[in-house]
């Protein structure tokens, strides 16, 4: 196939470097700066390192509340920051799925490791039925449409008492696995690391594909994904249950773990702080996604100190970086280092 | 028999009737230009034929297949491909993956192997990849293929939208004003790529105001005013039809 040479690109050429030869496999020296390698070994390296950091059983569960809001928004970062489909109700689906779990091992006497797949296939089933009508909206009226559905869920499991336990939540059973009873923050700790890891695992497989391109794509111009044979609708869709199926898991594990559920799990606020958590770390950004989550699960405990004012620090911190790094955390410091490293080659 | 068949088109937008009673047809293997002045009813006509938008009447036919309605990517699927004279780029990804989108119909799309990035979405990115790349090279790109979008040119992004409709190997390519806006060295190239792709098979429709490439590529021209067809022919007789002439320049 020849080339066409257009005019007045020669010295744009120069300046161009390529990280990589395309249609071949990467060096091992470009893995280990890849996400899914160099990304992957440093969140297992520090899931592994942490526990020595954790010294008593406040920690633990600061440290476990980090990779259950984890969870949660490397999903939602899917939705929201890769396919630009904002949702203020995740927290909603991250309570039902605390609830199934709560209800079906209390009142039904099923397993937890059973409830926490029913509960997710559950709300898998609910977040379709809710996303093919309200995906057809866009901007601020599927923010105000998927707001509604947030504030629904909570104010049915405020007000079913008969089966939520109503404003006062409800008790959840330990689980037992061979007899061994799951309690205590060092158990719950490792079963939230290997959920974590499996889900950022997924989530940057699932970018880096096909379907990812298409979600991106569709972010980016939707017409022309469209034309481009995507069907758009259907991956809304299907990106919306992917995250609010990670939201109902996040939602079973954080129910077993701290074996109390209450209605407030689904409240707007909660679902605020899922959004915020994406924007804070990086939209579009799986890594960027889990420092949101465990800065912004972090700082609240760091500034208790400063009693009735931390709410107020906390909203000061997260001005200051929204203002100085618009695009979040690491997207901002990534591409910082990125032109360093340019300007110090030429 | 004709690869696309238009027959009695027609949509309005409230009160202003864009396309009016539209009859035409495109043989395969040709390129079909469609010219008229601004307002016309061009890019209205391509997003009609694309399934962008929904005619109020009348039939379109691909391949003796009523097409009419149906949404824009199912049309892909059927073959059929577009760019945008309003750029329609993603700017939040890069030139290669812009590309990359438009070969989405070709790739492994199964939920399980993109989440578990089984062999064959690994292998089949890589084959895409490889081929995305060979298609930037084709529309003069090569200095562009690490580039974020959003760092393009004008001009290079009118190239990319070409690559990327390339990418999906349609059968029929709209192109929309593709030389609006570039300067007369760039249009001599893009005139070179819409040859190249006519030739390797692909039924090209032109949408087009610079003139001197209408009349040098086209082998019939369809002239549009007011949504109704005003004139049609090889580009010879368009050329000497005075009703085109005073649709461009005005009567006396």
């Amino acid at each position: 196939m020849a080339t066409i040479k257009p005019s007045g690109y020669s010295k744009h050429r120069k300046k161009q470097t390529y990280t990589r030869r395309l249609g071949t496999r990467a060096t091992p020296m470009q893995m280990l700066f890849s996400e899914r390698v160099g990304g992957m070994g440093a969140l297992i390296l520090v899931i592994a390192c942490l526990p020595l950091l954790l010294s008593n059983n406040y920690q633990y569960d600061v440290a476990i509340t980090m990779g259950i809001n984890a969870i949660v928004v490397v999903g939602l970062n899917l939705l929201v920051g890769y396919a630009g489909q904002v949702s203020l109700g995740h927290a909603g689906f991250f309570a039902l799925g605390a609830y199934a779990s709560a209800i079906l091992t209390t009142r039904y006497g099923l397993h937890g490791a059973l409830a926490l797949p029913a509960g997710a296939l559950g709300v898998g089933v609910l977040a379709y039925l809710i996303a093919r009508p309200i995906l057809r909206l866009s901007g601020h009226y599927l923010a105000m449409a998927t707001l509604g559905v947030g504030v629904i869920i909570h104010i049915v499991l405020d007000r079913e008492a008969w089966l939520t336990g109503g404003p006062d939540g409800m008790y959840v059973p330990t689980i037992e696995v061979a007899g061994v009873p799951l309690y205590g923050g060092a158990i719950w700790y490792w079963i939230v690391a290997a959920v974590l890891i499996l889900t950022v695992w997924l989530a940057l497989n699932l970018i880096d594909s096909p379907i990812g391109r298409a979600l991106r794509g569709l972010h980016g111009a939707e017409v022309a994904a469209e034309v481009a044979g995507v069907d758009t609708t259907h991956y809304k869709v299907m990106v919306f249950v992917i995250s609010a199926v990670l939201a109902s898991v996040a939602g079973s594990l954080s129910a077993h773990f701290s074996e109390f559920v209450t209605p407030d799990s689904a409240s707007f606020f909660h679902s605020i702080l899922f959004v915020t958590m994406v924007v804070f770390g990086g939209m579009a950004s799986t890594f960027g996604a889990l420092i949101g989550a465990a800065l912004l699960t972090l700082l609240p405990q760091l500034l208790a100190d400063f009693s009735g004012y931390e709410q107020m620090i906390l909203g000061l911190i997260m001005m200051l970086v929204m203002i100085v790094m618009p695009r979040g955390l690491l997207p901002t410091l990534v591409g910082l280092a990125r032109r360093r490293q340019r300007e110090a080659r030429s | 028999m004709s690869l696309l068949r238009v027959e009695g088109l027609g949509i309005h937008f409230g009160g202003v009737q864009a396309i009016e009673d539209l009859d035409f047809t495109i043989e395969a293997g040709t390129i079909h230009s469609i010219i008229g002045p601004n307002g016309a009813g061009k890019t209205t006509l391509f997003n009609l034929i694309t399934g962008v938008y929904r005619p109020s009447a009348g039939t379109i036919l691909l391949d003796d297949t009523p097409i009419a309605g149906r949404k824009p990517h199912d049309l892909a699927r059927m073959g059929l491909s577009r760019t945008f004279q309003n750029l329609r780029i993603m700017m939040n990804m890069s030139a290669l993956d812009n590309v990359m989108v438009g070969r989405h119909l070709h790739l492994n799309r199964n939920l399980l192997a993109c989440l578990l990035r089984l062999p064959p979405v690994t292998r089949g990115d890589r084959a895409a990849r490889k081929l995305c790349t060979e298609l930037m090279d084709l529309v003069g790109l090569s200095a562009y293929r690490d580039a974020d979008a959003g760092s393009l040119p004008y001009g290079a992004l009118k190239r990319l939208e070409i690559a990327r409709a390339l990418a999906a190997e349609p059968r029929l390519l709209l192109l929309d004003e593709p030389a609006a806006g570039l300067n007369a060295q760039e249009t001599r190239e893009i005139d070179e790529v819409i040859v190249k792709v006519a030739r390797s098979g692909v039924t090209v429709v032109l949408v087009e105001h610079d003139m001197k490439l209408v009349m040098g590529l086209s082998d019939h021209i369809l002239v549009l005013d007011h949504g109704r067809t005003l004139a049609e022919g090889t580009p010879e007789a368009v050329r000497n039809n005075p009703a085109v002439v005073a649709a461009y320049l005005g009567t006396v």
